[in-house]
């Protein structure tokens, strides 16, 4: 209806932002979830302060309709999210990025930790061994280096990461 | 104050707030992780101060800002939560200051469905959620976030490009009280004609908005509903014979 309408613009842009945040940054598959729905709310905000200033509720209408689609959603993402639960009983989200293009960049750091406790040591002059076959697969999230000893005393096994890191 | 300290100090507690949203989601020790949320909030407020405030009298403003910073902190505590259900709950509190927002913006019967639907239905289902599948509590997928530092300039970008364009566009609108703020031509448009039957803040003309101008959108968005239902059933995890 008046300027004072920028204020509200402006909360309803923050909510949006924080809400994209949230849905990069969360690696747990219901808060990627949530972080959605806080979009929504700003969303909605921008909707109802467009719909005042033009004075007409053409902005209300649209947000019952985005409330009904967001209940809708939310069915059917948390069902899916416990379907995908009781597959690998962990709601980590970066399990399922294998479902991406392989060829893809990875932005993702590896851990720290677990790489730093992986031995490396210098390749021998040359395998004896004819190759045969490709290199095994490797996970991404638990980065293992093949050995290149023998010695038992050289050869430290990562151990998967634990609720204290 | 003059335009370009206006500018400077908006640009000014945006980086502040990005600071205190990198100090959140970084892997460091509690205090500086709350310190952090607490000067992200402050920094989005006070960029959110940067605009004329509410129209009305002193309780419109006090009202306005409680609202608009409840809603903000607990928007940043709760993408920056390492704990499930208080990032839950947190987002309830969120809702809950965009609703008072929504009932300032003479949406009062939105502002109710809003709170049945999220605070009522929506948050209620994911604590279950949770539960069911987060017996153990935290676990590390929590403690580490996603390319926190990336997704901050990103974001923090597009806010800053979108409250430009509002400053932009604020310039230009009449000052309160003195009419609609919008450009001639949008002014001239006869959607935006004031009448009887769209009375922006009565129940009665939402009614007939709804089921009059969008009476097809209705029926649509209820069988989108029981589609979505069935389908939720059908997705959902059958428990195997015999268990619990």
């Amino acid at each position: 209806m008046t300027a004072d309408s920028g204020c509200y613009l402006a909360v309803g842009a923050a909510l949006f932002v924080l809400g994209g945040i949230g849905f990069v940054t969360r690696r747990n598959l219901i808060l990627i979830f949530l972080s959605v729905e806080l979009m929504l709310h700003g969303v909605s905000l921008t909707l109802l302060t467009f719909g005042r200033m033009h004075n007409n509720l053409e902005g209300q209408s649209f947000t019952i309709f985005m409330l009904t689609v967001a209940a809708c959603e939310a069915a059917l993402g948390l069902s899916l999210v416990l379907s995908l639960y009781q597959r690998t009983k962990s709601l980590d989200v970066d399990i399922w990025s294998k479902l991406s293009e392989p060829d893809l960049p990875k932005w993702d750091k590896p851990v720290q930790p677990l790489e730093s406790r992986v031995v490396r040591e210098e390749h021998p002059a040359s395998p004896r061994l004819t190759k045969a076959g490709g290199l095994p697969e490797i996970d991404d999230d638990f980065p293992v280096e093949l050995a290149t000893t023998t010695d038992p005393r050289k050869v430290l096994t990562p151990s998967p990461p634990d609720d204290d890191y | 104050m003059s335009d370009s300290a206006v500018q400077g100090m908006l640009y000014g507690s945006l980086a502040a707030g990005a600071v205190g949203m990198w100090l959140a989601t970084s892997p460091r020790t509690g205090a500086l992780r709350v310190l952090g949320s607490f000067l992200a909030s402050a920094g989005l407020i006070a960029a959110v101060a940067m605009f004329s405030g509410p129209g009305g009298d002193v309780t419109n403003k006090i009202l306005f800002w409680m609202f608009a910073a409840s809603a903000l902190l607990s928007g940043v505590l709760m993408v920056t939560s390492r704990e499930p259900v208080y990032a839950a709950l947190w987002f309830a509190l969120a809702t809950l200051g965009t609703c008072g927002l929504f009932m300032m913006q003479a949406a009062p019967f939105l502002a109710a469905a809003t709170i049945i639907v999220y605070a009522g239905a929506i948050i209620v289902t994911f604590l279950f959620v949770i539960m069911l599948a987060q017996q153990q509590g935290r676990s590390f997928y929590d403690y580490r976030a996603r390319t926190p530092i990336m997704s901050i300039v990103a974001s923090w970008l597009m806010l800053a490009a979108l409250l430009w364009n509002f400053q932009v566009w604020q310039k230009s609108a009449p000052a309160p009280e003195t009419g609609p703020a919008l450009t001639a031509e949008a002014a001239a448009n006869p959607f935006s004609q004031p009448s009887e039957l769209n009375k922006v803040d009565s129940l009665r003309a939402l009614g007939l908005s709804l089921f009059g101008d969008y009476l097809y959108a209705v029926e649509i968005a209820g069988t989108l509903l029981l589609v979505a239902g069935i389908g939720a059933i059908a997705i959902a995890p059958r428990r195997a014979e015999g268990t619990i």
